[in-house]
């Protein structure tokens, strides 16, 4: 089917050149422009049917019915193409999960069809029922949710209670899981799905299936209003324990429950749903006829006795937004089922169309189509003027919903679904789309999130901050700064603070200091320092007063001619000495010297410090493998001397950790407790530091998941030629070595935990001398450094704990899945023993039906 | 791992100017009629696919001022970058607009394409392709003058590029003293 498409659709195939070309000359003839024409009245109707489908509902001039109508009838009059009646329903149930908002209206295309060949429902059922079992097998929860979603849009032409039984049944799962577990996600994720299903169901069936809904939501309300116990790792507020506005965020589907109660009690009139299968009053005939169609039994889908969470990790979720407590109200209030309806469709859009942002952004700026009219004020209304907008009429901005959509993914605990920088570009996109409409809706975002930025869980914080810059980055570097000027006045320690020193580093990486210089007033200007605007940083040696400063410019020019080591060891013996009659620790003395020189030679640009550092490394190595402290001054050389640019020295010692050079446990050591120390604490208030550690952190993880994923590889679709001899040597090597890597994570996750929790405690040596010494003066002035230091302290240890808890639950998972996979194996093993080579093909046969979920 | 077709465009696909000379070395020396059936030859094409794991990028339209340090800053956004190669200008040595990145990972290499290319660094919208990957000497310009073939003839002032193209410049040069000439040979008569 894809290639007759793009034959005649496309146009790529071949020579787009000529193409073009003979395109142009039809319009240079003066003529009616023949070839044109007939080439789009020659298109076939399997393919205009394609074009038509995929662009439902996307031309707001265009009546639903309508244009549902005109497809569904291309469609049954060209019947008898075989191909066409093929790819009809292909195309449906691939668009139901690549385009969710689409949903509704390609079902009023199937309900229409079904007028006139009720066989197609049959076909579509057939499939739909086998991807929704695949997709339950296989834990691919987001999919069954938006197949069901497109059964729940057919109820009206099912045969006795249509989607319910597999409700009820999927609902027995969740039941058994939570009473296995209190910390069972997969229930709570089934109990998600039977909520977000039923108001499709609902208002596709209107005024059926109240009893039966009513019965439902009686059962989940059990497991959806009790709070999970997990929810604590995805809570995106962190406030002060002094807060007096510490309600946590409320899980989602407590929230969906509570809503979908409102509803039931208001006969389920769900006012933002689109009903595109309701014909206007002047269609009475053919909404009999649609009324009357043909009813089709649903397949029997079977639920397996265990069902398992899939690919994606599963968590509580809570609803997340932005423009929470605005005077006026831009977004559906959480009391309104239209707040999780509209998110659980636009979420959906942007994590499965991560393929091509454009489009993602196209479908959030246009989501007004694809809801019920009236359901938001006209596109680009200014925030000011939705104050005047009288009662029954709708004041929530679509920007605004979709803008928010967008940031409760950005910021998504414990991880996002995808890469953050997708977000960033989700939004960007959307921005260029729109920028009249988008730009004030991120303003107002923007300014929400940095009020409450000393509020929001430290990891938020940061992925707010690296947004906010790359943002900017695309947009000329225009903000009001203006706004928080008084803020420059903060001590650094001052979370606002913080944030905008974070901000500014972080928009000078992207750029260079003078061109962020400019985009800034003058208050802030001061906040950078003039050796940001050196190309190149100052060689502490050039200075004749800096201890060894000979030595220095000695071992730089050693370094520059490549000179043997020989020479240099001389160089590093004589400082070596020197430092012990100034009694100074000789290996810390000898390392700065060396270091610094190191980057010293490297300072044009990051090849030029990897090249240098590539050279010396083993020399690198000797040096921090003679002494903790040694390891230490690598790191402090490697800050100081880029000091202006703390983005540079962030890569040199990610590069250092990958030669082995470093350890992970020195970064945390160094950064956490000689780093804070040294700066009374005011060293968790600066990003990079943050930057560092978790970056070190990540870095560890991500070696021990591949590690512990390794012994049975995940399946690919290219089959591996000899599984025996993969799979017989892996498992031996594989857990010696990940148990060796867990044990040190563990400890690297314990070093963290001590450090921080001292500082969270206020018990650091440094901060009691600091209170202690002169508590005389200005007392109030410390008492306040003191709270604020505690504060960074505990928002770092709530990051870190966090990332503990899900590797350890990573873990424990991955664990679980290797002992299924061996079970698989062993299992496979007999049955290949008794079936001969057989068995190999029924495992591919079933994955088969996973990966064929698309199809 | 590919799918039926998907309903929106994917962006992580090749561009048509690797496409193309792929298939015109493909087809080098093969009867014409023969390319036409290509398009249903795709199915077993990914065999010999060079770009089946490139975890290589080629990055286009950036300034000739834009730094190694800022291509890491917005590149690791989609995972630790291995190694970079600016391209350079193949007489000055200096970088001349483009350069290559290489992930350590084929998946880092097609999020960068759908999450980063096509956005803007430095103020400038570039271009990633995915690329079979480095080989020396490709780090030079290939145009007559040093820099890339496409600043050679450029007539738009581009001034993060060295303003017009180079040939465009020296065009103009011999234009101008060709007029003066002109106006002195007439004096002269």
């Amino acid at each position: 089917m894809a290639d007759h498409d793009r034959r005649h659709g496309g146009g790529s195939s071949y020579n787009p050149k000529k193409r073009r070309y003979r395109e142009d000359d039809d319009f240079d003839r003066r003529g009616p422009p023949r070839h044109q024409q007939q080439r789009r009245f020659d298109a076939p109707p399997h393919v205009r049917v394609r074009k038509q489908l995929i662009a439902i509902a996307e031309n707001p001039m265009r009546p639903w019915h309508d244009e549902a109508q005109a497809i569904a009838t291309l469609f049954t009059d060209n019947w008898d193409d075989e191909l066409l009646r093929a790819n009809f329903v292909d195309l449906v149930l691939q668009l139901a999960v690549e385009q969710p908002l689409k949903t509704p209206f390609t079902a009023a295309v199937v309900l229409l069809a079904n007028v006139a060949r009720p066989e197609v429902v049959d076909l579509l059922l057939g499939k739909l029922a086998g991807l929704v079992e695949g997709g339950i097998r296989a834990g691919e929860w987001r999919a069954v949710k938006m197949y069901l979603k497109l059964l729940g849009c057919l109820q009206g032409c099912l045969e006795g209670e249509g989607v319910f039984p597999v409700l009820e049944e999927l609902f027995a799962r969740a039941v058994d899981l939570q009473t296995a577990s209190s910390e069972d996600t997969i229930g709570t994720e089934i109990v998600k799905i039977i909520l977000l299903t039923l108001p499709y169901v609902m208002v596709a069936a209107p005024g059926q299936w109240q009893q039966k809904a009513a019965d439902l939501m009686e059962k989940t309300e059990i497991i959806a209003s009790e709070p999970h116990t997990l929810q604590a790792l995805v809570e995106p507020y962190h406030p002060e324990s002094g807060e007096d506005n510490t309600a946590p965020s409320q899980s989602l589907i407590g929230v969906l429950q509570t809503q979908l109660q409102n509803e039931a009690n208001n006969g389920w009139e769900l006012a933002c749903l689109p009903r595109p299968w309701e014909l206007p009053l002047g269609e009475v005939e053919q909404q009999s006829k649609l009324d009357s169609a043909a009813k089709h039994a649903l397949p029997t889908i079977t639920v397996p006795e265990t069902v398992v969470a899939g690919s994606r990790p599963l968590f509580p979720e809570v609803f997340f937004s932005v423009y929470q407590n605005q005077e006026v109200e831009s977004v559906p209030p959480i009391t309104s089922a239209a707040s999780c309806l509209i998110r659980d469709a636009l979420v959906d859009t942007i994590n499965v169309l991560h393929i091509n942002r454009n489009i993602t952004a196209r479908h959030l700026i246009d989501l007004d189509c694809y809801f019920a009219p009236r359901t938001f004020t006209a596109r680009a209304t200014p925030f000011d003027k939705i104050r005047d907008i009288e009662p029954p009429k709708s004041s929530w901005k679509p920007e605004d919903v979709a803008v928010d959509a967008v940031f409760s993914q950005l910021f998504q605990l414990p991880n996002a679904e995808h890469k953050l920088v997708y977000y960033h570009s989700v939004l960007t996109e959307a921005c260029k789309l729109a920028p009249a409409a988008i730009a004030p809706s991120l303003g107002r975002a923007i300014r929400y999130l940095y009020r409450n930025s000393q509020r929001l869980d430290y990891e938020l914080t940061n992925r707010f901050m690296d947004w906010f810059a790359h943002h900017l980055s695309n947009f000329g570097f225009t903000w009001k700064w203006t706004e928080w000027v008084d803020d420059v006045e903060l001590p650094d320690i001052d979370p606002r603070k913080a944030f905008i020193r974070g901000a500014i580093d972080k928009e000078i990486r992207l750029s260079f200091a003078q061109r962020i210089k400019n985009t800034l007033p003058d208050p802030y200007k001061e906040l950078i320092s003039p050796d940001k605007e050196k190309d190149v940083p100052d060689f502490k040696f050039a200075d004749d007063d800096t201890p060894f400063a000979a030595e220095g410019r000695e071992i730089a020019a050693l370094l520059k001619r490549k000179a043997p080591d020989e020479e240099i060891d001389a160089v590093i013996q004589r400082i070596q000495s020197l430092a012990i009659d100034r009694d100074l620790d000789a290996l810390v003395a000898s390392t700065d010297v060396f270091v610094t020189c190191v980057l010293h030679v490297g300072s044009k640009s990051l090849s030029h410090v990897l090249a240098a550092i590539e050279r010396t490394k083993d020399r690198l190595a000797d040096a921090g493998a003679a002494s903790d402290a040694a390891r230490g001054q690598i790191i402090s050389a490697t800050m100081a001397y880029w000091s202006a640019h703390p983005g540079v020295a962030v890569s040199i010692i990610e590069k250092l950790l990958n030669y082995s050079i470093l350890t992970p446990a020195t970064v945390i050591n160094w950064a956490l407790v000689a780093r804070a120390g040294a700066t009374r604490g005011e060293a968790l208030a600066t990003a990079h530091i943050y930057e560092l550690v978790f970056n070190t952190v990540v870095k560890v993880t991500t070696r021990i998941r591949q590690l512990a994923l390794k012994p049975t590889p995940t399946p690919t679709p290219t089959p591996t030629p000899q599984p025996d001899t993969a799979a017989a040597a892996a498992p031996e090597n594989a857990p010696a070595t990940l148990d060796a890597e867990v044990t040190s994570m563990r400890a690297l996750f314990g070093a963290i935990e001590d450090a921080l929790v001292s500082w969270a405690a206020g018990s650091k040596d440094e901060m009691m001398e600091a209170s202690d010494g002169d508590g005389d003066g200005d007392g109030d002035g410390d008492g306040e450094h003191e709270r604020l230091v505690r504060r960074w302290g505990e928002r770092w240890l709530r990051v870190f704990r966090r990332r503990a808890a899900i590797e350890e639950a990573f873990l424990v998972e991955a664990a679980r899945e290797r002992a299924r996979r061996a079970a698989e194996d062993e299992g496979e093993d007999e049955a290949a023993a008794a079936a001969g080579g057989a068995a190999g093909k029924g495992v591919e046969g079933q994955e088969m039906v996973v990966e064929g979920e698309g199809a | 791992m590919r799918g039926p077709r998907t309903t929106v465009e994917r962006l992580d696909q090749p561009s048509a100017y690797f496409v193309n000379r792929n298939k015109r070395r493909r087809f080098d020396g093969k009867d014409q009629r023969d390319a036409d059936d290509d398009v249903n030859m795709q199915p077993d094409q990914p065999e010999d696919d060079p770009l089946k794991d490139a975890t290589t990028l080629y990055v286009g339209n950036l300034s000739f001022y834009t730094t190694e340090e800022q291509v890491y800053e917005l590149f690791s956004k989609c995972g630790e970058i291995k190694r970079l190669v600016m391209g350079l200008d193949r007489i000055k040595k200096t970088p001349c607009g483009f350069c290559f990145v290489e992930y350590y990972t084929y998946q880092d290499a097609l999020d960068c394409m759908k999450y980063i290319g096509g956005t803007k660094l430095d103020e400038r919208i570039i271009r990633t392709d995915p690329d079979p990957g480095f080989i020396e000497g490709r780090q030079y310009g290939r145009g007559r003058s040093g820099g890339q073939v496409r600043d050679e003839y450029r007539e738009d002032f581009d001034e993060g590029r060295g303003g017009v193209g180079r040939a465009v410049q020296q065009q103009r040069v011999r234009d101008r003293e060709r007029q003066d000439n002109d106006d002195d040979y007439g004096r002269l008569r």
